[in-house]
């Protein structure tokens, strides 16, 4: 059987990805997302296949390889679940036309507990292709031939709404932020947001807010990363009255602070997630003066898994000379240094998720595992 | 009750000479005074860019004043408004002597409120010091002054302590005038020594109780004593306080808190408090085996301090080092949370180092017990029920020694902010340790009392 992609040219680039993820060159969970799209369609094109098990088995192979490199980065996973979800749905218009579409009310708790609507748009363009016959004796390659195309165009719609992710998340970010616009008092009355760490959804989210409100935002810096200055720069550089503090006056502030704006590493099943380590503790300390938490993100980030003890499954470490660097090299021989890299969040201290067309995108129940 | 003058923040309390009403509304008129000329000023220049900020600062501190005063009792002179009159001359004066005198972290253009600052102008703002020397200030004074402002001397007990060296030297150096008695006279004289320190830093509770401790004592000298001998009494009164408020209570809380410390525990603390660090090295001289988990965070990094302590003996202490951030990751093993305090106040909520209360929250949610050293010396009359009510903001130039990369410098629409401060809710804690034994945080209030009131 036809199972192992042939092209040395993919597998390559496979390979090229599964180590930088494993050294950390690339990190992020949309950097990841868009890497695995990019050598998926490097892989499909170069891909030979004569049914659809075949390519959904080179898919899935490439996908164990790439995840088993870095687990934490769920958006890959989720990434090559949504590239598989595009094969079938593809395979399904071009043999058997268009599908009954389920009804479209949805949300994470049906989700878990029912998988998910099937596809309804994206299907006409692959209604022309006509006949499509799954191992051809006289030319096997005619499976892929007629395919391809189509999921080339899968593919690129999906690179498409990455591209667009943040201006869907933004697209309400009024509805969440009020600003009080009664002239001379609104310095006092306005809305004061409070965010850490570095994260261009909720970047974005802000910015856009930021032109129909008026608003304040504190970030924490978020050591040993400090990203958190990064965010202070190009929010204050876009109008917004900004803030830097330091993570441990966040309990201090909070009895100031309206909302609880943060951007999520990967969202779970049980609606969970997985955050910049700092994101526990500020959203305890909302919970404590019951401030309002609102996470931001890209559908991409949404999993399909989940387990009772993210506690544990959370740690994972980063570089300890962030937190202690050589300069105190007497201490750094005697003492332990950690730097965890991600705070697991339960789902009782979020409020709400704001992410993009939940409706329109998932992954098949089948694929949860690669 | 040893009648509190100034009802809540005890720490500014000292501030003012609370037995010369006379001389306090003089100065108060003196200031509003001062205030109304530059008023009058900024109109004449109104053209000029610095002006209105400085005029809407002002105003502002107004606004502040009258809020902050709801809260309070009736206050002879809100100290909030002592403290702006100063800010506006500190921030008068540095525009004016920036170039002559280039002190560290001044050479920023004057601070400029952008208007969502002022949710934080009541906090104890940055203050250049050393620019106004203002009447017949001590050396010893001054010197103290610039250290506490550069955060040289930091520490609730090490600043009481040093404050106190350092007035022992005024009362030396002091001779009191010839148509004037000693317990009348030596208090004006030390006000504005207070002033000045105050001026560099916002007092701490400390400092308050034992300068109202100070007054108690120099309001008793008999007139009939010769001076020498009323100033050597004086002077052994203060070794005596801090004999037996800080010295001796710091060794009966180490050795009441050491026996919570048992064989294979994990105490976590965070960044440094002197009586933790006498605890934790104590423990580990009587043998026991424990680990530490060390917590630290920006603004000032103390933590690193206590690291190379405990693990700069010749057998040291097991330590684990993270920041703030991967509290969460690393309180799952912890057996106790062991913290110090700069002030309790009485309705048992600690007034800490910022990051306290989030440490004590989150050991709070994983059911480790939250244990906080605080000798009584440090226990406030007033309530506080907000972090966010009365704090103090960390100048950029003392943050900026203490990290790596260069904090970001404050631009349009951006501000740097470092408060040092929070305050930790009574429901978190479950235990203060004092040098009166081990109470819980709800028993705090009857702690003056029982020490037969006159110490507080």
């Amino acid at each position: 059987m036809v199972s192992e992609p042939r092209s040395a040219a993919a597998n390559r680039s496979v390979e090229v990805l599964a180590s930088k993820l494993r050294r950390r060159q690339i990190v992020g969970s949309r950097a990841t997302a868009l890497e695995t799209l990019l050598v998926l369609r490097q892989v499909i094109a170069k891909a030979r296949f004569s049914n659809l098990e075949q390519l959904v088995a080179i898919i899935r192979d490439v996908g164990r390889r790439l995840v088993d490199a870095q687990p934490k980065e769920h958006s890959v996973g989720n990434t090559v679940r949504k590239v598989l979800h595009h094969i079938r749905e593809e395979f399904h218009a071009a043999t058997r036309g268009v599908e009954v579409p389920k009804p479209a009310s949805f949300s994470i708790s049906k989700f878990v507990l029912q998988g998910q609507p099937r596809k309804q748009v994206a299907v006409q363009k692959s209604e022309a292709k006509g006949t499509l016959r799954e191992n051809d004796p006289d030319d096997p390659d005619s499976f892929a031939r007629g395919l391809k195309p189509v999921l080339m165009e899968a593919i690129q719609d999906v690179l498409d709404e990455l591209e667009t992710v943040y201006d869907n998340v933004s697209k309400n970010a009024k509805d969440h932020i009020h600003s009080d616009n009664l002239g001379y008092s609104h310095d006092y009355a306005s809305e004061i947001i409070l965010t850490l760490g570095m994260s261009k959804t909720v970047e974005q989210f802000l910015k856009a807010a930021a032109h129909v409100r008026n608003y304040s935002v504190i970030v924490a810096e978020t050591a040993p990363s400090y990203n958190g200055r990064e965010m202070a720069k190009s929010l204050s550089s876009s109008g917004i009255s900004t803030f830097l503090v330091p993570d441990s006056s966040i309990f201090a502030l909070m009895s100031r602070v309206n909302k609880v704006i943060l951007g999520a590493h990967v969202i779970l099943a049980n609606g969970g997630m997985f955050a910049v380590s700092g994101s526990l503790m500020a959203a305890t300390a909302a919970r404590a003066h019951s401030t309002p938490v609102v996470v931001c993100a890209g559908q991409f980030k949404l999993t399909p898994l989940w387990n009772l003890y993210h506690e544990y499954g959370a740690l994972d470490f980063g570089n300890p000379s962030d937190v202690l660097g050589f300069e105190n090299g007497d201490l750094v021989d005697k003492v332990d240094v950690v730097n965890p890299y991600y705070d697991y969040v339960q789902p009782e201290l979020i409020d709400a998720y704001i992410t993009n067309e939940l409706l329109k995108e998932t992954y098949d129940d089948e694929d949860n595992e690669l | 009750m040893p009648v509190p003058i100034i009802a809540d923040p005890p720490p500014f309390a000292g501030g003012k000479p609370q037995g010369q009403p006379a001389q306090q509304a003089m100065t108060r008129a003196e200031r509003r005074e001062l205030q109304e000329k530059q008023r009058a000023a900024k109109a004449a220049l109104k053209g000029q860019p610095p002006q209105p900020k400085e005029s809407s600062q002002g105003k502002q501190s107004q606004g502040t004043v009258t809020t902050a005063g709801q809260a309070k009792a009736k206050t002879p002179s809100t100290p909030s408004k002592k403290a702006f009159a100063g800010d506006i001359q500190g921030s008068k004066a540095s525009t004016s002597k920036d170039l002559s005198l280039g002190l560290v972290g001044e050479d920023m253009p004057p601070k400029q409120l952008s208007h969502g600052l002022r949710i934080f102008s009541h906090f104890g703002q940055p203050k250049p010091v050393g620019h106004t020397v203002k009447g017949d200030i001590h050396p010893a004074i001054i010197r103290l002054g610039l250290l506490y402002s550069d955060f040289k001397i930091c520490g609730a007990n090490a600043r009481c302590i040093a404050m106190l060296t350092a007035f022992k030297q005024v009362i030396q150096d002091y001779t009191t005038p010839s148509h004037s008695t000693i317990s009348r006279h030596l208090m004006t004289h030390l006000s504005p020594q207070i002033t000045h320190l105050v001026s560099a830093r916002p007092m701490s509770v400390t400092m308050g109780n034992a300068i109202r401790e100070l007054k108690l004592e120099i309001s008793a000298i008999d007139i009939d004593v010769i001076e020498q001998d009323a100033k050597e009494s004086l002077c052994l009164k203060i070794d005596n306080y801090i004999r037996d408020r800080i010295i001796i209570a710091d060794e009966v809380i180490q050795e009441l808190a050491g026996k919570k410390i048992k064989d294979g525990d994990v105490i976590l603390t965070y960044a440094k408090s002197s009586v933790v660090e006498k605890v934790l090295l104590e423990a580990q001289e009587e043998g026991k085996k424990f680990s530490v988990i060390v917590i630290d965070s920006k603004p000032l990094l103390e933590g690193k301090i206590l690291l190379r302590s405990l693990t700069s003996g010749p057998n040291p202490i097991p330590c684990t080092y993270a920041l703030l951030p991967a509290l969460p990751s690393l309180l799952t093993q912890v057996t106790m949370v062991l913290v110090g305090a700069h002030a309790l106040f009485s309705n048992g909520a600690v007034y800490s180092r910022a990051g306290t209360a989030m440490i004590a929250m989150m050991a709070k949610t994983n059911s480790v017990p939250v244990v906080v050293c605080c000798e009584t010396y440090k226990f406030s009359d007033g309530v506080m029920v907000d972090g966010f009510t009365r704090n103090e903001l960390v100048p950029l130039s003392v943050t900026q020694k203490n990290s790596r990369s260069h904090d970001i410098v404050p631009a349009l629409n951006l501000d740097n902010l470092n408060p040092l401060y929070d305050l930790t809710p009574p429901t978190y804690i479950t235990a203060v340790v004092t040098e009166v034994g081990l109470i819980p945080p709800s028993s705090i209030s009857s702690i003056p009392l029982a020490l037969g009131k006159a110490s507080l």
